[in-house]
Order: C-alpha cells, then structure tokens, then sequence
C-alpha cells in the first residue's frame, strides 16, 4: 500500500517539474495562434501572425543571417574539432591532459566574459564587426562540443579495427578513409548538429561581436520584445523552438551510446 | 576517395562564401552603395526604406539594438561601422560628451529646416549640428475612462487612494523620480538634494498603491484594463488606444518630461554622404508622413501637416500641442547625482 501511495506522490511530482518547464513554451507557442495583438487576451484562431512573418523583410533577413552563420561556423568547426578529437584520441604527446582542458574551457567560461573577451581582441586586431567577426566567434565555442562529441564516439571505438585494416596492407590514409571515418561518423554528424543548433540559439556572445548586416534572428526577437511584444514574436519564437527541438533529437538519436548499444 | 575530395572543396568554397559575404557587402567599393542603419526595431517604414534604395541604388542594412547602453557600447568598442545611429535625448548628450558624434553638414540636410523650431537645438545638443530629432514625445498621464469618470489634471491624481492596485509607473529612475520633482514644482534634473529626498518620500507613500514599475508591457496592461491609470509616453498611448478607446491621455499642468529619439553619425562612419542624404530623405514631407503613419508616433514635421491622413491628425493620442512642448522638460546628464537616483530607486522598488 505505502508503496503505491508514494508512487503516485513522486508521479505528481514529476509531473510538476514538466509542467513548470514546458508550460511556458506551450502558452508561448499557443499566442502565436492569437488573433488579437496583445497577448494578455485570447480572441481566436489564425495563422495570420505566420504569414506576416514571412512577409516581414527585417525578420527574413535575420533568418539569412543566422542560416549562413550557422552553416559556416558548423562547417569549419566539424572539420577543427573532428580532426582536433582523431589526433587527441590516437596519439600520446606531453600535456595532452593540458590541451585536452584547453579545449573545454569555452563549455565551461561564462559566455558573457567569451562574448566581451571576443570584442576585445576583435577590436584590438582590427576585425570589423559583421558576418565575419560572428563566424569566428561561434566557431571557437562550437569546436569545443565537436570535439567532446567526436572524441566520446571515437573512445568507444576498438583500435584493433584500425590495426586489422593495416594488416591487410592498407595506406594509414585509406585506414582513415574506410575504417576510422565511417566509424567516426556518428560522432561527427551528432557534433555538427549540435553546433548548428549553438550557434543559431546563441544570443550572449553574438550580442557582443555582432556588427552591420549581421542581426541573427535571437538579436532581432531580443530587440522587437522591448518595442512591445506582437504575436509575431511568438510565432517566430515558435519555429526556432521547434527547429532546434527536431536538431537536438536528431543529434540525440546519433549519439554513441545509442549507436553502440544497438551494434552489441 | 573522389567524392570524399569533392565534397571537401564543395565544404571550403562554401565556408569562405559564407564568411566572405559579410565583407563584400560592407566594403561597398564598385558594388552599390550600403548604408549600415543602427536602430530600435521596426522604427521606420520599411516601404520608405526601400524607396530610398531604389532611388539611390543602395542597400540599407538594418540592424537593431534594444537600449541606449547596448549602442553605447557597440560604437566604443569601434570596429562595428554604422553610418546612422539613432541615440535618444541623454545618450546624444553623454556621445557628444565623448566626442563620439560627427558634426553634421546641414548644407546636406535641408529638410531639416522642417522640423517644428522648438525641437530644433534642444537642450542635450544646443547647437543642433549633431543630431536630429526623429520620433518624440513626452510623459504623461494615461487613464481608462471606464473607472475614471474626472480627467486627470496633474500629477498628484496619481495618488488618490481609490487607485489603489491599478496604477502603472515606468520602469525607469529618471522618468519616476523625475515625474515627482515635476509635481513638487521642480525640475526632473534637480540636483538638490532635499528636493530630489521629498519627492522619493512622496513616491514611497504612492509606492504600496502601485501595481507594477513596468516599460515593456505596458500598454498590454492597460488594454486589458489590468491596470486604470499611469505614466507612459505618447507613442505608446496612441497604440493602446487603438485597442482600447476608452483610454485618455493628459500632460499634467505642472509640466512633463520630453524626450527624442535622433538621427546621429558616429566619428568615422563609412559612408557619411550617402547617411547624411538618407537623414535629408526622411524628413521629405510626403516620406516623414508615409513614415509617421507607419510606425505611430508625433510626425516632428511641420511641412508634413498637409500630406497627413485625417485620422493621424486627429489622433487625440499624438496632439501634444505647442504649449505643452515648451512646457516640457529634456532629461539631461546629471553626472555624479546619478547614484542617488539610483539609490533612491532601489529602496522604492524593494520597498524600503
């Protein structure tokens, strides 16, 4: 009986939490139907508020800024932090538990003090403020998490795979070819989505080093909400939500454990 | 192997388009012109910036800050390259303070001249040289005649005690301190210390009545009818009344405080031309009514009167009225006083 009893409590309890996370996502999203402009007052139901966002020039704009940000910044970080993962994993040099810090540290540095610490070398060097100056930046923290990603697969990984292909005499770059990047891949492809999502959410550091022609869509929300809060802004928190929803659950899906549970 | 090469070179010519592109567009050397606007959102018609571009083949890159403090700090870290600003009243000041404006060539921007001459040199740039005034207004008070059958006529109504629970102030040190100095009689800039002391006490005995300090939502609440009656900026009166036409607005007859957004260049701007041509365009009458229109607020221009739409012009929200202009008040830098406004404004709102 007591048993039961405190099942159920602990269900509720669980439920609450959910609640207390969700809930205001859902009343979000449930306002982008609205058909009045205030979001204190439920009047009913439309798709108006979508359809202005897609008509709306400003907020086409910051979506083209925020894709080709993240694509470019998830392009080369993959690339740095796959092959940064390999040659950590694989070889055996002096303060590799140094390096290996290093690279964690932008997980673990407040954003706010990467974000301004950014602007400062950027404008000590004489980068201009824009597109550029926001690529870099998103890629420094986006390595960082393909490389845990990469590097969590790679460990998982038998090295006899890779000896048994040099065996049958196969060149150190087709070993890597057929043998580490398909096993990699996982990996590497979970690190992608996971820095595309970072850098299209990020809002900290892109605040500091963003520059003419470079407002990304969380920069534009952040600055329309202190103009008055429309019901386009809910629409279009909406389909940020849901994009990232879908990345993180692809990302998730790919994860090693996952992959390697099903392979046993 | 072949098309793990190509996908490669398909990655790189991708990265660097992606990450030249930023570049290209801000060098504007051969390509058209650019034109890199600093501004509040959804501040100007985009129909009128368009025009602009068509007319000048250009593009006008439309980026956006949410406060004074986030352009304050974009234009000192140097590096970003905006060719207009548009600081309000006290950061015109505290940039000129800093030497971080260029002064304008007025021969480039005669439509200037239409602006209503008492916002013409005001008092946080005197000489006029370094900003125009482009969206306006003053505080005042808001009401929703429902519950409040008798007009407000001054300030101290705020305090009448059937209000309780339904009073709205900004969110904002200046404007709340600043609104209690004005009632004693005083100016929103006092430096006197017992002056600035007796109007935070009189805030403290309104402080228990109010229901909330609050910018960003404001006028969600009084459409709701959340909240009866406050302080708000005429802007924002004239969008609450057009989704509630029960709301009223009056400029107390103590006087108020006035406040600007401008047009402004940063020292070094790229392409001052072409910035000081788009500043001259939008005072053009027929753009400044298109644009007015648009975007709600008190058309600065005196030439624009004609080409305005009945139903503008008779916003009973926007009719400020000379009088009350020259009645009203620029909040300016008060310096080291600052902190105990500050001060003050921490103990009311913690209820100290």
């Amino acid at each position: 009986m007591p048993k039961t009893w405190r099942s159920h409590v602990l269900c509720a309890y669980a439920m609450a939490i959910l609640a207390f996370l969700y809930l205001p996502l859902l009343i979000l999203a449930l306002y982008s139907f609205n058909e009045s402009r205030i979001n204190a007052v439920w009047s009913g139901f439309t798709f108006d508020w979508y359809l202005a966002l897609f008509k709306n020039r400003r907020v086409l704009e910051a979506l083209t800024n925020s894709l080709i940000v993240a694509f470019a910044s998830t392009i080369v970080s993959t690339v740095l932090g796959t092959t940064a993962a390999i040659a950590l994993n694989k070889y055996q040099y002096k303060y590799k538990s140094v390096i290996n810090g290093l690279l964690y540290l932008p997980i673990l540095i407040p954003e706010i003090v990467m974000g301004l610490s950014l602007l400062v070398l950027f404008s000590q060097a004489h980068i201009p403020l824009g597109k550029t100056s926001l690529i870099l930046a998103h890629i420094t923290f986006c390595v960082s998490f393909v490389v845990i990603t990469v590097n969590a697969r790679l460990e998982g990984m038998r090295p006899e795979l890779e000896q048994a292909a040099m065996d049958l005499y196969a060149t150190p770059f087709q070993t890597f070819r057929y043998v580490t990047l398909p096993l990699a891949m996982p990996g590497i492809v979970a690190g992608a989505l996971m820095a595309f999502t970072l850098s299209i959410d990020d809002f900290i550091i892109s605040f500091f080093v963003a520059g003419p022609n470079s407002t990304t869509l969380p920069l534009y929300i952040y600055a329309m909400v202190k103009r008055g809060i429309s019901p386009e802004i809910n629409a279009l928190s909406t389909l940020l939500m849901l994009a990232t929803i879908i990345l993180v659950i692809i990302a998730q899906l790919l994860q090693p454990q996952h992959i390697s549970k099903k392979e046993e | 192997m072949k098309k793990l090469l190509s996908l490669l070179i398909a990655l790189v010519a991708f990265a660097i388009v992606g990450c030249g592109g930023g570049d290209k567009k801000s060098d504007g050397k051969g390509e058209p012109q650019v034109l890199n606007l600093f501004s509040w959102a959804d501040n100007i018609d985009p129909a009128v910036i368009e025009r602009f571009e068509k007319e000048n083949n250009c593009k006008v890159n439309y980026d956006v800050f949410a406060n004074n403090e986030e352009l304050l700090a974009k234009i000192q870290a140097g590096g970003a390259q905006y060719d207009v600003i548009q600081p309000s009243d006290y950061m015109v000041a505290t940039m000129l303070k800093l030497g971080m404006l260029e002064e304008l060539n007025l021969a480039n921007i005669p439509n200037a001249k239409n602006i209503v001459s008492n916002l013409q040199a005001p008092a946080y740039d005197p000489t006029g040289k370094h900003s125009v005034v482009y969206t306006w207004g003053m505080t005042g008070i808001v009401y929703n005649k429902k519950y409040i059958k008798e007009a407000p006529t001054s300030w101290n109504d705020l305090w009448k005690d059937e209000y309780k629970g339904r009073i709205i102030l900004l969110n904002d040190n200046r404007e709340v301190i600043g609104m209690a100095l004005k009632k004693n009689g005083h100016s929103n800039n006092s430096l006197n210390p017992q002056e600035v002391e007796a109007a935070v006490k009189d805030l403290k005995q309104l402080a228990p009545n109010v229901l909330a300090f609050d910018t960003d939502t404001i006028k969600q609440k009084f459409i709701a009818e959340e909240a009866w009656i406050g302080t708000m900026w005429t802007g924002d009166a004239s969008y609450t009344y057009k989704d509630n036409k029960d709301i009223g607005f009056v400029i107390p007859k103590e006087g108020a405080t006035i406040w600007a957004d401008t047009f402004a260049i940063p020292k070094g701007a790229p392409h001052k031309e072409l910035a000081e041509k788009f500043i001259n365009f939008m005072y053009d009458p027929k753009v400044s009514a298109q644009n007015y229109e648009y975007i709600g607020y008190n058309d600065p221009n005196e030439k624009a009167a004609e080409f305005h739409s009945e139903e503008f012009k008779n916003d009973p929200m926007l009719k400020i009225g000379r009088e009350n202009i020259d009645k009203g008040e620029w909040l300016t830098d008060i310096g080291e006083a600052l902190t105990m406004y500050d001060r003050y404004w921490t103990e009311l709102k913690t209820g100290k």
